[in-house]
């Protein structure tokens, strides 16, 4: 189990910095946004046979992929999302979290015994269900969720992706690299109802002015903001020292005015 | 007679030679907002671009050579950068018309980024449009120092802002004219640098590839753009303190409270941008209310205090009415108009209705062309007549005013009125539920030809008197 864990966060970190390194991934996420979801049949942990539409209902829902034979990412992911939920709060009050199996061989045991693994099998806002081979291609297709079965590793290779979806739509969608805590947080904060107005593009902007703290909610300056300020700096350093300069002169050797200019006329 | 600086002349000439072209420009897209010239509607945005760059860029160096010849009559403004201002304001408006005419680049007058990166125009177009305001920005900027400079030669900060006024003395008496150059030129350092920035930013994306924070370069963008209008309007009305006492025969003093008018300018004006942001959502909505307060600020004390001086100085004044006076006055009135159109639509509930229609060509329009063109034509004239001390002819003088107001208002009106009726901006053609808004065009169309012939009627007036300027210029 420990080495399986080990190799579990390796993957992860792997793919943390293949994703961190590759431009697409913020596009990839930024796709799925407002896609419909279809409304495909679930077979729960407990045997229940429920539409996902019945799960996102009266609240928003949690989405994320695994299967019970991985050797890889999944168990690790699921413990990070797991914990991650707790840490964020609002889970159950403000929305649910589906851990759907995408691997057709599992069966409402094989994810029962998972839910219980992660201590999750008594938890009224967790669901883990199966679902058949036809509408998992449906859910898998619109989601984007890439994944390969290897013959001969009989392992899949697949990402990892969280999606929250609410009215049937995609709010927000993380891949992989919505590992990092804060970018949890800002799709759990969304999942709650908040407005995010802001959301960073990893990697892709030096600069911002604001950002948006996911573990308060409040929108702080950035080191962009210095930026903004700059001008007016400058402007004031450049009429001081313009005229400091002009004070060193003589003054007394001003132009004189002509008889004929408008404020000597003005002043008559 | 007093002779006219040579470079004030060309200042002159260069504004002759575009402003009837960017005013073409403007008649064609109404024209095809109108539905007539069906078939060159994909240069529409070209045009809109250059129109918009074109006029923002000249009246801009135009309110700025009035305000170097104004420095003129107290100190003395370098030659040499005058000069260099002019080259380099020809060789970016060469490189602007390059990469209109030649590339298409159609970016709009404000270039939001990353539209320059992301339309169907060759790269190079971009590149070019961005030299040129890279161009336009180092002179004017070198420019302003300049004259900074120029005005640090005879006077103190203190005395040049008028904090002696503040501080309730009197002495020593500095013309309002120049307090109100050195507070739009220090603002005007800090809108050119905010240029310079932005111009950073968008190299370093072209060579680099690294991309911008779309919020941080709009805010950059419109501190840059928004300002340098702002302070070319401030200039003209700089002018109008210079002259109109000429006319009126009364002085047009500073005094406390002109003081205090111009102070809260140069404390706020760098803050009125902001309400050109009030529709992007993820600006933080403390600047939204900063963004209204400072265009209230910053435009009320300084317009109430200029137009209520200005009516003080006619009213029961012996004045004398000119082409000079007439247009000095018509574009105090226009700012104040234009005012009334920038306040409303700079209010956050006016402004969720009116932001992105008509009504917001129809305010700038007003205080761009009735106010800021009125007032440098006006001293354009009163240049030329004081070389030329040619006879004047009140009866033609009257019909160019006449033709220009009611052409301008017109021209302003149908906007104004499109704005009302909902009519969105930056459309080259209206669908059939807009219908309308094709019908206010083609009026404007009529309209804005009208202020054509008011002003090729002006340039007959005052060409006369230029080329004879240009002969005894100093």
């Amino acid at each position: 189990m420990g080495i399986r864990l080990l190799i579990g966060a390796c993957a992860v970190i792997l793919s943390l910095a293949a994703q961190g390194a590759a431009p697409g991934v913020s596009v990839q996420e930024s796709r799925l946004i407002d896609r419909a979801v279809p409304d495909i049949p679930l077979q729960l942990a407990d045997g229940r046979s429920v539409q996902i539409s019945e799960l996102w209902r009266d609240r928003p829902l949690l989405v994320t992929f695994f299967y019970r034979r991985c050797s890889g990412v999944c168990i690790p992911f699921l413990e990070w999302v797991r914990n991650a939920t707790r840490e964020a709060g609002g889970i159950g009050g403000d929305y649910r979290v589906l851990a759907l199996s995408f691997d057709d061989a599992d069966t409402a045991s094989d994810v029962a015994a998972q839910a219980a693994a992660l201590g999750l099998r008594d938890s009224p806002h967790w669901f883990f269900a199966v679902a058949n081979r036809e509408a998992l291609a449906r859910i898998t297709g619109a989601l984007d969720f890439w994944h390969r079965y290897d013959p001969a590793r009989r392992q899949y290779e697949h990402n990892a992706l969280i999606v929250g979806i609410e009215d049937g739509r995609v709010m927000r969608a993380l891949v992989a690299s919505g590992v990092e805590g804060g970018r949890m947080r800002e799709l759990v904060w969304e999942l709650r109802g908040s407005f995010i107005p802001f959301y960073a593009v990893p990697g892709q902007t030096a600069l911002s002015c604001f950002t948006f703290d996911a573990v308060s909610g409040e929108t702080r300056l950035d080191w962009g903001m210095l930026l903004l300020m700059l001008p007016a700096l400058l402007a004031l350093a450049a009429a001081v020292g313009i005229f400091a300069l002009g004070s060193r002169r003589n003054r007394g050797g001003m132009k004189t005015i002509a008889p004929g200019g408008a404020w000597i006329t003005s002043h008559r | 007679m007093r002779p006219a600086n040579s470079y004030t002349l060309y200042w002159m000439g260069v504004t002759f030679l575009l402003f009837p072209i960017l005013i073409l420009l403007g008649i064609y897209m109404r024209t095809v907002q109108a539905g007539g010239l069906a078939g060159t509607v994909t240069w529409f945005y070209p045009m809109m671009t250059l129109h918009g760059v074109g006029m923002v860029g000249v009246w801009y160096v135009a309110a700025m050579a009035c305000a170097a010849d104004i420095l003129g009559r107290y100190t003395e403004p370098s030659p040499a950068v005058r000069g260099l201002a002019l080259g380099g304001t020809l060789v970016g408006v060469l490189l602007l018309l390059a990469c209109v005419f030649l590339g298409k680049f159609a970016g709009g007058w404000y270039f939001l980024y990353p539209l320059p990166f992301k339309g169907e125009w060759p790269a190079w177009s971009a590149v070019a449009f961005l030299l040129s305001l890279t161009v336009l920005g180092a002179t004017w900027l070198v420019w302003t120092l300049d004259l900074l400079r120029a005005i640090a030669k005879k006077y103190t900060l203190t005395q040049a802002l008028g904090w002696h006024y503040l501080a309730g003395r009197d002495e020593p008496a500095i013309p309002p004219s120049i307090m109100i150059i050195t507070v739009s030129l220090i603002a005007g350092v800090a809108a050119l640098a905010a240029g310079v920035i932005v111009l950073v930013l968008f190299y370093q994306e072209l060579f680099t590839g690294a991309a911008s924070d779309a919020l941080m370069v709009k805010n950059l963008t419109f501190f840059f753009g928004h300002t340098l209008v702002n302070l070319a309007m401030y200039l003209g009305v700089a002018a109008a303190y210079e002259v109109l006492p000429q006319y009126a025969g009364r002085p047009w003093k500073a005094n406390k409270i002109v003081a205090i008018s111009w102070n809260t300018v140069l404390l706020i004006v760098l803050f009125a941008y902001f309400h050109h942001l009030y529709m992007d959502f993820v600006q933080p909505g403390t600047l939204q209310y900063i963004g209204q307060i400072a265009s209230y600020a910053s435009a009320i004390p300084a317009a109430v205090v200029t137009i209520f001086g200005a009516l003080l100085l006619v009213y029961r004044a012996r004045m004398r009415w000119n082409l000079a006076s007439l247009l000095f006055f018509l574009g105090l009135i226009g700012w104040a108009v234009g005012g009334m159109g920038a306040v409303i639509d700079s209010t956050i509930s006016a402004n969720v209705r009116l932001h992105n229609t008509l009504w917001v060509p129809a305010h700038f329009h007003t205080y761009m062309l009735a106010g800021l063109v009125f007032l440098v034509f006006a001293y354009f004239y009163h240049c030329s007549q004081e070389a030329a001390a040619e006879p004047e002819r009140a009866g033609r003088q009257k019909l160019v005013s006449v033709l220009m107001v009611a052409g301008a208002y017109g021209f302003f009106l149908m906007f104004y009125l499109s704005g009302a009726y909902s009519v969105p901006r930056r459309f080259a053609t209206y669908p059939a539920e807009l219908a309308h808004g094709g019908a206010f065009s083609a009026i404007a169309a009529v309209f804005a030809t009208v202020f054509l012939v008011g002003f090729l009627l002006y340039l007959a007036e005052t060409g006369s008197r230029w080329y004879k300027a240009m002969q005894t210029a100093s």
